[in-house]
């Protein structure tokens, strides 16, 4: 990827794409070290520590591509990039009362 | 998930939500190869996002109010014309020229990456921006009312109405998807539907696939995936129109 220029990033910051890469990656690690991990303390017959690491874990996975666009959103208003930063509100509002209708219709 | 009913007997419901934590699985697992090869063009995302997430809301609401039979018919018969569309362009490695429409520049939509096969840098620019968000708003309510993953009508979209670069339209479809899956999950998680011993291995096992699979996707050349992706549309489509008909 040396060949790469990234003339189209004008900012003096890292471009988005490389800080929303290393969000996902340290989220999908975790997430696949305490699968793992559970899964391994499953088949050695740690039934109770193993649900607990699986569950850890694939909740890690669940709040990753929330936090990306919490993320995407800090990034544009860092850059003073108003309207995008308005789409990542819209998205997690509408996530936000998604979790809570979905909440309330449990109960 | 056929998979884990049919051959596992796994009850639907507990299918249902490891199949959609595997959807989260396979979008972040592989976005950060797509992101890395700046295939992913974020400013196109967050604006459809608007779409699949207000769409996701709409269509989690009318569930229940609104006939799924009848749903899965019109949507299969979508697919299939957007099928039979692909595999009219099936020979083009990439769009042609394109003129972006008046929100595509204001919003400065249009990116460019670098094409590992084709060794050089991929330009483009993005047009039917309105149209492209109005479709993602009925793609999220398709996946809030259906319980589908509905990537497929964002590929289609992206790439037949937006004309985007069918290798961005993949990895740009997949980075959204996470986000659609995950406000779903979170409440198959409170309705205590996730069960671990059942979720775990399905899920690490989608995780590791995708790093692997996003790897080889940006080393293929687009006629390649178009030809591994049009049969999967064609039997997405029967499997919608057989589900409203049976």
């Amino acid at each position: 990827m040396t060949e790469e220029t990234h003339r189209e990033t004008p900012s003096k910051h890292e471009p988005i794409e490389m800080v929303l890469a290393r969000l996902l990656f340290v989220g999908s690690v975790i997430a696949a070290i305490l699968l793992a991990i559970g899964i391994g303390a499953m088949l050695l017959g740690h039934g109770a520590v193993a649900t607990r690491l699986v569950t850890i874990g694939l909740v890690a996975l669940m709040a990753t591509p929330i936090m990306r666009v919490l993320t995407a959103g800090l990034i544009f208003v860092r850059e003073r990039d108003w309207l995008f930063a308005l789409f990542c509100l819209v998205v997690l509002c509408a996530l936000a009362v998604g979790i809570l209708l979905g909440h309330a219709h449990v109960k | 998930m056929p998979t884990l009913t049919l051959l596992f007997g796994v009850p639907m419901r507990t299918a249902v939500a490891a199949s959609t934590i595997s959807i989260i699985a396979t979008s972040t697992g592989a976005a950060v190869a797509f992101l890395h090869d700046r295939l992913t063009n974020t400013r196109v995302a967050m604006w459809l996002e608007m779409g699949t997430s207000t769409g996701a809301l709409t269509g989690a609401i009318l569930a229940g109010y609104l006939n799924q039979r009848f749903l899965f018919i019109l949507f299969g018969v979508l697919l299939a014309y957007s099928g039979y569309n692909m595999f009219k362009t099936r020979k083009a490695e990439l769009p042609g020229e394109v003129v972006p429409d008046r929100v595509s520049r204001k919003l400065n939509l249009g990116g460019s990456y670098y094409d590992r096969l084709l060794g050089k840098r991929i330009e483009y620019q993005v047009t039917g921006t309105i149209p492209g968000l109005i479709i993602m708003y009925f793609s999220g309510a398709a996946a809030g009312l259906l319980g589908i993953g509905a990537g497929i009508f964002k590929v289609s979209a992206m790439d037949q109405v937006m004309h985007m670069p069918f290798k961005a339209s993949t990895a740009t479809s997949n980075f959204m998807i996470g986000v659609t899956a995950a406000s779903g999950a979170v409440v198959y998680f409170a309705r205590g539907d996730v069960k671990p011993l059942v979720a775990g291995p399905v899920v690490l096992g989608v995780l590791l696939g995708a790093v692997v699979g996003a790897r080889l996707m940006v080393r293929m050349k687009t006629t390649t995936i178009r030809k591994f992706f049009i049969p999967l549309i064609i039997y997405t489509a029967i499997e919608m129109i057989y589900r409203g008909i049976r």
